[in-house]
């Protein structure tokens, strides 16, 4: 591939894994939104610093994008937040921080670039297995639900020009699953027949093959690489 | 009938148009959940499928997840949470008491339930 790549939610994680494969595998420029400093110093990385769910956010990346002088060949829409509690407790400004950044956020982005994808452009969003259902999860399985509903829908509204898929991660071993106290993580570990958690590089060439034409009849589908834990 | 019918209005292609639906989806089941009551959204089955653009999808595929959120807390306490898909060829009166009998089967929880044929060789929501 050759063209620009847009990832955001660059600084940890799975964003990060992702970043950094991108920018390690060929000709591409990856504009990475809220990049980690080191990955920020390298020659293919154009890092963007700015709030998506700002007014101005998704603008930003578009010039930043049409600054690079390539086409678009990609988007990963990464940046995810968790503010979990019972839905019974659950406070009316964690439920709109949740839903703004992770659903929100993707939602305007896509929206203000897909105009400038190429042809066989690819766009893949980064849900969650908890679409599927995760107690204390409403805002954020809310939210990856919407993104599974933006996936198909964007997916019939681009074609045939763009594809557009999801990926949903299961337990990662990330910042964000380390919160999760030691006793409910290791009962989560022992519910995956695979038995381990996924590492955010299995995630990233997940990713990477919806980017690519080894992908090329694949669009609107949710790709759920959680280890087999939604079997059991 | 002990429990809640919500259905999901249509929205435009509009974010702040979708996050106002989501919020008011998720203050009517906080408040059921607060006073331990089912609930069952109705949503149409074009839109889970992503047919009708990618406001509707969103609030159609967001309700859904959060309803199987929603009956994993419910079922601690003795109430559900379900979700209701209606198609072109069905009236919403079917989709009504599809939702009726959710709420009063009781063992019915996290589930979404189909009326009429159109989700038929169509992707699993």
């Amino acid at each position: 591939m050759i063209g620009t790549i847009v990832v955001t939610g660059a600084a940890r994680g799975i964003g990060r894994a992702i970043a950094e494969k991108m920018a390690s595998t060929g000709p591409l420029t990856v504009v990475g939104v809220d990049v980690a400093p080191e990955l920020a110093l390298s020659e293919s990385i154009t890092p963007v610093q700015i709030d998506l769910t700002s007014d101005d956010g998704p603008s930003v990346v578009r010039e930043a994008v049409e600054a690079s002088g390539a086409p678009l060949v990609g988007l990963v829409n990464n940046a995810g937040i968790t503010r979990d509690a019972r839905l019974v407790n659950m406070a009316d400004d964690d439920f709109a921080a949740v839903l703004e950044v992770n659903l929100g956020a993707a939602y305007r982005l896509t929206t203000e670039l897909a105009p400038l994808m190429s042809d066989g452009g690819s766009v893949v969003n980064i849900a969650s297995r908890a679409y599927l259902g995760n107690f204390g999860q409403f805002n954020y399985s809310m939210s990856k639900g919407g993104v599974v509903g933006m996936t198909r829908a964007m997916a019939l509204s681009l074609a045939p020009h763009v594809r557009v898929n999801a990926v949903a991660p299961g337990l990662i071993s990330s910042e964000m699953s380390m919160a999760i106290p030691n006793d409910i993580r290791e009962k989560m570990v022992e519910s995956i027949p695979l038995d381990r958690m996924g590492t955010p590089d299995e995630i990233a060439n997940t990713v990477w093959w919806l980017l690519t034409p080894l992908s090329s009849y694949i669009t609107g589908e949710v790709i759920v690489v959680g280890g087999g834990r939604s079997l059991t | 009938m002990t429990g809640h019918i919500h259905w999901a209005n249509e929205v435009p292609d509009d974010w702040p148009a979708v996050l106002a639906e989501l919020t008011r989806a998720f203050q009517l089941s906080r408040r059921a959940a607060q006073d331990e009551e089912s609930f069952a959204y109705v949503v149409r089955q074009d839109d889970l499928l992503g047919r009708s653009g990618s406001g509707n999808a969103i609030i159609a595929c967001g309700l859904l997840s959060a309803a199987r959120t929603a009956a994993l807390e419910g079922a601690r306490k003795g109430w559900t949470a379900n979700v209701v898909a209606y198609d072109d060829e069905s009236d919403r009166s079917a989709a009504e008491q599809w939702a009726r009998r959710l709420l009063e089967a009781g063992d019915v929880n996290g589930e979404l339930i189909r009326v009429g044929s159109g989700h038929i060789g169509k992707t699993l929501a």
